[in-house]
Formats: structure tokens, sequence, C-alpha cells
């Protein structure tokens, strides 16, 4: 594998602002470095300052500009807050990420799910959802450039079988895209999800640590890699927040290497 | 259609479970299974949407201490769910209660009916909704993330399940074979000229029920995880 080619994205998100929710790490992270490598300014949004700030930290390194705001998108006055300055610093706000997880996501067998659990997930996966969506339509609608991307998991649409709550609250993430997609058409904001198989920490450690495992899994992409955050993945959110997917909305966007051609 | 249909899987004396939260839509099912033989016995009880130990007192009060139905057809759909609204005009107590506790509520039902199910080592779990949850629409955010929430935990059980011999499957359905509910909404649609290739609804009694009684016999047996389009061919998806 070769590294991305930042050249052919340069300028496809010149002058537009971006919020990247769960940007202190993983897949946050690599999305938030994707859309600055492509113009945009982008507020990493995390409850992590140590992770957070080193995104940054990164997307300046690579030329770009970059501003963490702390954020617990669970809570709406934090997020309108966050986009209350992410409006005051870079001028406007023209895309959103919701990446964020909840770090409880573990497999659970259905029968061991407390109120406890769900609520924490329910609040990460569709609270939020909630919030950021109050919180950033009156600057996303009736420009032309508004996006609003929830990055979902294969899981929800194929059923993931030993995490139900997980499964469940991103095929409920689809759900909300596709509603929220004809209820925003008529404002001129392009809103879908994009499902990831991605080379994050967490798989690459569970990969290293069985070669022959990693050889077999690696069988089942057809382009024989887990996606990098940054280069793999990065680019496809790039293309999905530019003018260039302007006419497709309600859309679950699966980058994946091909892993899952059946959905 | 020329005439009436007659559903060809019997549940002669064997005991099916309705269950129904919310929007009314299970009257013409309830009768398609009876007419097939089946011994039906329906749930409305409001605890349904309560902790655990209130949602197995529920189904205790239809199915006494231990029995297991070999078809559930249940339709979880409260009020708050089927009040179509902008989402920018839904507060965030109403979003919990349209969007997410639906899905909770799902898991606690899934969890009673397991316990009973599973030790029986059969039977048909089938989720009836109506089909605008997987397309969407202006005013229905909250109703496709709770109905598609609900879908992708019925896929995740049904891999769980599937060594037990339970099924679970997902009906989609004309949203107006269900319910007059949606008569007001504005629908998306196929923009063909024919979009609905049968040319009608599909009939609750005869076809919906129908399709739920197949499911629960063996022929059906081999069918989980899935979900079944009954709307007469409007969509076609995937």
């Amino acid at each position: 594998m070769t590294g991305m080619d930042w050249t052919s994205a340069a300028g496809l998100l010149t002058g537009r602002v971006a919020i990247v929710t769960g940007a202190s790490g993983g897949v946050g992270r690599g999305l938030a470095r994707a859309l600055a490598l492509a113009g945009a300014r982008v507020v990493v949004a995390a409850r992590g300052p140590a992770g957070g700030q080193e995104t940054v930290a990164q997307i300046q390194a690579e030329g770009g500009q970059g501003l963490f705001v702390a954020t617990d998108v669970c809570d709406a006055e934090a997020v309108r807050r966050t986009v209350a300055t992410t409006v005051q610093i870079f001028g406007g706000l023209d895309i959103v990420v919701h990446n964020a997880a909840s770090t409880l996501a573990r497999p659970t067998p259905l029968e061991e799910i407390n109120d406890a659990l769900w609520a924490e997930q329910a609040g990460v996966s569709l609270d939020a959802l909630h919030h950021l969506a109050h919180a950033a339509l009156p600057y996303l609608r009736g420009t032309g450039r508004g996006r609003f991307l929830v990055l979902s998991s294969a899981q929800g649409q194929h059923g993931g079988a030993m995490n139900p709550a997980y499964t469940a609250l991103k095929a409920a993430q689809r759900g909300f895209v596709k509603a929220l997609a004809r209820e925003w058409g008529p404002h001129d904001i392009v809103v879908n999800a994009l499902a990831p198989a991605a080379l994050t920490d967490a798989a690459k450690a569970y990969l290293e640590a069985d070669p022959e495992r990693t050889r077999e899994a690696m069988k089942s992409f057809p382009l024989g890699r887990m996606g990098d955050m940054r280069d793999d993945i990065g680019p496809a959110a790039v293309a999905m927040c530019s003018d260039l997917w302007r006419y497709v909305t309600g859309q679950t966007v699966n980058v994946d290497g091909g892993y899952y051609t059946a959905l | 259609m020329t005439g009436p249909v007659t559903p060809s899987s019997s549940l002669e004396g064997q005991l099916v479970l309705v269950i129904e939260l919310g929007l009314p839509v299970m009257a013409g099912i309830t009768e398609g299974l009876e007419d097939v033989g089946a011994e039906v016995v329906t749930l409305h009880d409001p605890r349904l949407a309560d902790a655990q130990e209130e949602v197995e007192a529920a189904l205790a009060t239809v199915l006494g201490p231990d029995l297991a139905p070999v078809l559930v057809v249940l339709s979880l759909l409260g009020e708050a769910t089927a009040t179509l609204k902008p989402l920018d005009e839904t507060d965030l107590v109403t979003w919990r209660r349209a969007a997410s506790d639906p899905i909770r509520i799902a898991m606690r039902v899934l969890t009673a009916l397991g316990r009973r199910m599973k030790p029986a080592g059969r039977g048909a779990i089938l989720f009836l909704a109506p089909s605008l949850s997987l397309v969407g629409g202006p005013g229905m955010v909250a109703l496709s993330t709770a109905l598609e929430g609900q879908r992708g935990l019925m896929k995740s059980v049904a891999r769980q399940w599937g060594a037990s011999g339970v099924t679970l499957n997902w009906a989609a359905a004309a949203p107006r074979a269900l319910s007059s509910h949606f008569d007001a909404a504005e629908l998306a649609a196929k923009g063909d000229a024919v979009p609905i290739a049968l040319g009608r609804r599909p009939d609750a009694r005869a076809e919906i029920a129908g399709l739920a009684a197949w499911l629960a016999s063996p022929a059906g047996g081999g069918v989980t995880g899935a979900t079944l389009m009954i709307d007469g061919g409007e969509w076609m998806v995937p």
C-alpha cells in the first residue's frame, strides 16, 4: 500500500469549516486530519484535552488549521457552546461529522445489557445526534455546503452477533440519516453515513497478536487490508463532505476495502 | 387480486402471541392467525415499556409462568414514535421517548421472550412495522431511528439465538395496510408510473398473517434475520 497523494484532494474543502466529534484519537483523528488536508478548518470536539490537542498538533504539522474544543456530546449545552465557538472563531459551520462512540460499546449479550449501559451508549449515539442537529441546523441550511455525516458501522446493517446494543444503535443512526436526509433536503443539506473498516489501534493490536489470524482475516478484504484512518477512510469522508458528492444523500456508504459486498 | 386469499400455513391449536404497544396495527393480523387455527393471545400491556421485571410480569399474565409461543408477532410503535414532527421541533425528552426508548423496550421484550422460547428449542418472532421507516421522510427522523434500531437489534439477536432454533425476522408492510394513522403523512413513494407492482396494498388478515404463519411453519424455519417487504412490490429493495 502506498500513502494517499493528498495533492489530489487539495482545495476540495477550502473555505469550509468542520466539526469532528470524538476526534481525540482513532478514526475521528484520521477524519479530522483528512478534512484539514483537503483545506477545511477543523474543530476537534472531544472530551479528552490531551488527545484533542495532539490531533490539532498533527493537523498543524500537516499544514492545516485546527482547534480543540472540549466537548461532551451527550451534553446539549456543551454542544451548543462548541458550535457557537466554531462560528465565532472560524466564521461559520459547513460540516458536522459525528464520530464519537461510547467507550462502553463492548460485546455484551442481550440479557446482560442494563439500563445504565444502554443510557451511556444511547447518549453518545442518539442524544448527541439530536444535540448536534439542533445546534448546527441554523448554520448548515441554505448555503448548499451543509453536510451532516454520521460514522456508522456495517454491524448496523448485517447484524453484529456479539453486541446487540451497538448494532441496534448503529442501525438506528442509519435510520436517522435516511429520514433526516429527506427532512433537510429542502434546506440543501446533504446527510449521509459512513461505515468504515478502519485499522484502529485496537484492531492493529488484535491482528498483530496473531499473524496467522491476520492473514486469514485479510482474505476477506478484496483490497487485502483494513483501511488507514487518514489515508483510506479519510478521503471518502472528504469526498462526501465536498461538492463532489452534493447529489448523494440519505446513504450509508461502506468504506471497507470491499469487505461487505452484500449489504 | 380476484378473490379472498386463505393463508395456507396451518397453526392449528398452536399458541401464538401478538404484542402491540402503541399504534394499533394488529387487528386484521390477529384475525388472520385465528383463521389458520392458532390460539392467539394478545398483549397490549403498558408495562411492556417499563423495567425488565414488569415486562416479565406482563408476559406472565397471558402466558403463565413458562408457556412458550411458537410464534410472536410484535409491533412496538409507541405514540411518541408515531407522531410525525420535524427534528428541530423535537425536544430532548420527546426525542428519547420517540427514538431511543423503543429500542430499549424491544431489548427487554426480546429478553423476556428468549427466556421462554430458547429452552423450547423453536419459535418464530416477527416484528411488524410500516415500511416507511426504511425509506424515511420529513417528520420521521425519530420514527426511522427507532424502527431501524429495532430492526438492527432483530438481526443481532437472530444471530445470537439461531442455534437455539428461534428465528427473528422483520416484516416491512405498506403503512396504509397497517393503519390509517399515516394517511395524512407526506410519504415517500416510488416515482414510477406504476409505483406498486400489485396495484394494491397487502391484505393484513390474509397476507401479512399468512407470512407470519409461514415463518412459524417448518417451511419457514430457514429464514432468520431477514427483512421481508410486504408492500405489494412498491420498493423492491435491496
